[in-house]
């Protein structure tokens, strides 16, 4: 069936490799979010895969076909794939529904056929009363889903979407991150999907590509991207992580702010400069000294906001790092106060780059 | 629904390589043949041996120095009074809340079909020094000898180009604050911008491209400009570049020198080009895309009625002025004597259209040469302007160039460029109406190129792309989608090039035989008899022909008159 596969796929503009040997392959009914700060070459990966853009080096499968090379690049059109595009590219010229069937009159369906999945598909993204409508007429959310309507209508092995939710405010664009999720669970297209919002990624994808710099920084389910970044850059670019610089004392302990400090993750060679991660929420705080000294570390409160769910704490160890931490909120420590933070040995994660 | 995927649709071959392939070759052939003659004949002798004489010649004699001075006066002089009288009234029109805004832009619009040797011929009616209406009506007012205004003159001819060159800017210049949204203002309104701020930061930056392009459009009209000048500045005894060209294809030719002298316009335009390019810089111009509501015009209170009075005081000049003129003098047994009901006649009618047996071949071959030369050139100009906006091929650039360098070439050096290339085998059009068709097509192309580049920049590529992910080829999506949305831009071409072609003088005068004769040249040789009145007839037969097709490709039905309303959200 339609995997797609890219095989050190390079786009080079002049001599800026804007997308650089990026492998990747995704199987058949997966999705993928292509996640990563605007720059990183996702939208030009994506294009690549479209067929809008050939590579300057590399190889795309679709399947068993090869679809882009060097040598030879098949024109979108011959790829069986939909997009779902950033400006919706809704024709303003056509109504809803010349916009929807406009794919499968090029695949010259009867009108039977093409009345019969017309109908179902407005049934499914709930347009109906907007058929003989013109996109101009429509507002963002509406626009957005004949936008879906029309990709997913001439059902294609593959689904491209081009930061589709980021024109929508933001109680729909959470609508419309499950409708996304669950038109996919429905269909089961391989589908790409590029995004810059962590927690769009967290909550659609199947596998996560975390891309900086053309390049593939780390690649996961939402589960490993998050609880177990490898980076220096996925562990800040996703949720909110301390990074602590330290030395290490050997394979799993490194030395920070006078304390001594017990990591999993990557394995550590003693007297490196070493660099390890810790989520906010899971540091502790307390005003007394903690029974056992493993993994406690001294610090001052420098400001702490009460966030209505929790509390969200500044404080300074004593090599003048700033960490911040977010803590249940009961545990209430004016500005000030010398306190006490356990850093739990399991969720603090050396990072290999 | 179930988990069948469809097939996608069959691969058929593409043909679009092919396709735009042919299209450059055609491009080539038009524009590249009958510079290259132009080329060997500025770079040689009669003998065909390759010097540099003929440059020398052009840089040391003063009888070729002084039109060049000349002319870079006339050609600057117009563009700033067209920016300066067109930018206001296009934003008036566009933007504000003053009466009467279809009246005006319908009468710039006039002025824009007027062919300017038809101008100047009027102006000849209205301000000739002696016979001139203006200047008797001055004498009889004030007892004075000498005359207000002498049309044969550096300021007269100035002020006669300008006349029907500003239309230009104010077509890009209205457009381009049409399709602003209002919303880019509000937005500088709200961030505290006071009127006059938001004019200056973002209402002027943003039509600041099509103010730009419709200046050196104007400058290069101004400057390639045969008709006006062999009117009004051969009596007055100096030369433009144009005039002075023309006279060197005069017997005895001198084919070598003319080629050469139209090098620097060349050089000149393509310096232009790129200071435009470096001008607009990479900035984004596309506005469309998101959802944007009409423009909220600006309310002039107290001052609608003087900037009505401001936009018709101006277009008193290329308009009302000049038509009164024309129709006076059709009506009229004397052409400038103020005609009354007792002495008005329909002499001059009856003799253009019965007795002057050069009319009606020139009517007919004016009206085919139109039409198919707008067909043509719209689908040309549509497909190379289609290719440099989105980059299909590598050599986009080149094509752009071809399509814009015939700017650069007077009308009559291509008119002789084309006499070169077509009066020896294998191609001998001589003698035929398509030597004209080649001549019209290539002259028009530049302004329909501009026009069609600066509609696709408005379209976001992603319009396309969204088809052909569907599965339609290039050439499908470009029918389908891109079309459609460049309905209006193409019927504007089409019209356009329609009007290009009944203005067209300069190469025609070289190229026409007594069976290929137009109506431009028609009126010319009129001009040269003396025969005023009948010019009047003739010239308004020719805006009733204008406007007739006008309105025609306006209701053709594909074009969809109500499709306006679909489009107002877009």
């Amino acid at each position: 069936m339609a995997s797609v596969d890219l095989r050190g796929l390079t786009k080079r503009f002049g001599s800026l490799a804007v997308v650089d040997k990026v492998s990747l392959k995704i199987n058949h009914g997966q999705l993928v979010c292509l996640l990563g700060p605007s720059g990183c070459g996702k939208t030009t990966t994506l294009r690549l895969i479209a067929g809008f853009l050939e590579p300057s080096d590399g190889e795309i499968h679709v399947g068993d076909r090869l679809v882009s090379s060097r040598a030879r690049t098949l024109p979108p059109e011959q790829r069986n794939m939909s997009m779902i595009f950033q400006s919706y590219a809704l024709w303003p010229h056509m109504t809803v529904t010349e916009n929807i069937v406009y794919g499968l009159r090029l695949r010259k369906l009867d009108r039977d056929t093409i009345a019969k999945k017309l109908a179902a598909i407005l049934a499914t993204t709930k347009l109906e009363a907007l058929a003989q409508r013109y996109p101009g007429e429509l507002s963002g959310g509406q626009q957005q889903r004949v936008a879906l309507a029309r990709a997913l209508i001439v059902e294609p092995e593959t689904l491209l979407l081009d930061e589709p939710l980021s024109n929508l405010d933001a109680n729909l664009r959470e609508e419309m991150r499950f409708e996304i999720r669950r038109l996919h669970d429905e269909y089961r297209y391989t589908t790409v999907y590029v995004t810059h919002d962590q927690s769009e990624a967290m909550t659609t994808a199947d596998l996560i590509a975390v891309m900086n710099g053309g390049k593939i920084d780390q690649l996961g389910t939402p589960e490993d991207i998050y609880a177990r970044p490898e980076s220096e850059f996925v562990a800040r670019f996703i949720g909110a992580s301390n990074v602590i610089k330290g030395t290490a004392r050997d394979g799993n302990h490194v030395a920070f702010a006078g304390a001594t400090l017990k990591v999993v993750g990557a394995p550590l060679t003693a007297g490196q400069d070493a660099v390890v991660a810790i989520r906010q929420h899971d540091i502790g705080l307390s005003t007394q000294a903690p029974a056992s000294p493993e993994n406690a570390i001294k610090a001052v409160v420098t400001r702490q906001v009460y966030l209505g769910a929790a509390r969200d704490y500044m404080v300074e160890v004593a090599d003048g790092t700033s960490l911040r931490a977010t803590t249940p909120t009961e545990t209430n420590v004016q500005k000030g106060s010398e306190i006490w933070l356990t850093l739990p040995p399991e969720r603090c994660r050396a990072l290999s780059r | 629904m179930t988990i069948t995927t469809t097939d996608a649709p069959k691969s058929r071959i593409d043909l679009t390589r092919p396709v735009l392939w042919l299209f450059a070759a055609f491009m080539i052939v038009l524009i590249v043949l009958p510079l290259s003659w132009l080329m060997v004949y500025a770079f040689t002798d009669k003998a065909r041996h390759p010097t540099l004489q003929n440059f020398v010649t052009l840089f040391t004699d003063p009888s070729f120095l002084d039109p060049l001075l000349t002319t870079a006066i006339i050609a600057t002089t117009s563009a700033v009074i067209c920016c300066i009288v067109a930018a206001p009234i296009g934003w008036l029109v566009s933007r504000t809340d003053m009466p009467g805004r279809q009246i005006i832009r319908a009468l710039v619009t006039a002025s824009f079909v007027t062919p300017p040797f038809l101008g100047a011929v009027a102006w000849e009616l209205l301000a000739a020094p002696n016979s001139g209406m203006l200047n008797q009506l001055y004498r009889y007012l004030t007892g004075a000898e000498d005359p207000l205004f002498d049309i044969y003159s550096l300021t007269g001819l100035i002020f006669v180009i300008s006349c029907y060159t500003f239309p230009f800017v104010f077509v890009l210049v209205a457009n381009a604050l049409d399709n602003m949204p209002g919303e880019l203002e509000d937005a500088s309104a709200i961030l505290g911008g006071k009127a006059w701020t938001t004019a200056r930061r973002v209402t002027i930056p943003l039509a600041l491209p099509a103010l730009v392009a419709g200046a050196l459009i104007a400058f290069l009209q101004a400057m390639t400009l045969f008709g006006s000048p062999a009117i009004l500045a051969l009596p007055a005894g100096f030369h433009t570049m144009t005039t002075k060209i023309w006279s060197l294809f005069q017997y005895p030719p001198k084919l070598e020198l003319a080629a050469a002298a139209a090098v620097p316009l060349l050089l000149l335009t393509i310096l232009l080009l790129q200071g435009q390019k470096f001008l607009l810089g990479r900035r984004g111009f596309s506005v469309v895309g998101g959802k944007y509501g009409a423009p909220r015009p600006v309310e002039m209170k107290g001052w609608r009625w003087a900037a009505l009075a401001f936009c018709l005081f101006v277009l008193l000049n290329p308009v009302f002025l000049p038509y009164f003129a024309l129709l006076n003098a059709a009506f009229s047994p004397n052409a400038t004597t103020l005609v009354t009901p007792s002495t008005a006649t329909l002499h001059n009618i009856v003799f253009v259209f019965t007795e002057l047996s050069s009319t009606q071949l020139a009517l007919k071959n004016t009206v085919i040469l139109g039409a198919s030369t707008a067909t043509i050139g719209t689908i040309l100009a549509l497909v190379v302007a289609y290719v440099t906006t989105r980059r299909v091929i590598a050599s986009h650039r080149l094509l752009g160039f071809l399509a814009t360098a015939p700017v650069a070439v007077p009308g009559i050096v291509l008119g002789v460029g084309l006499f070169l290339s077509y009066t020896r085998p294998p191609f001998v059009l001589y003698g035929t109406l398509w030597i004209l068709l080649l001549a019209f097509l290539t002259i028009n192309l530049p302004s329909a190129y501009q026009q069609l580049q600066a509609a696709f920049a408005t379209i976001h590529p992603e319009l396309e792309d969204a088809s052909r992910i569907l599965g339609a080829t290039r050439l499908q999506s470009l029918r389908q989608i891109t079309a459609p949305l460049l309905r209006t831009g193409v019927i504007a071409t089409w019209c356009f090039i329609f009007i290009g072609v009944m203005r067209e003088l300069s190469a025609a005068i070289v190229l026409f035989t007594s069976q290929t004769k137009v109506l431009s040249v028609l009126i010319y040789d009129l001009n040269e008899s003396g025969d005023l009145a009948a010019i009047s007839v003739l010239g308004i037969a020719m805006l009733v022909i204008t406007f007739a097709v006008v309105l025609a490709v306006n209701r053709i039905p594909m074009f969809g008159g109500g499709a306006g309303a679909r489009l107002r959200n877009s």
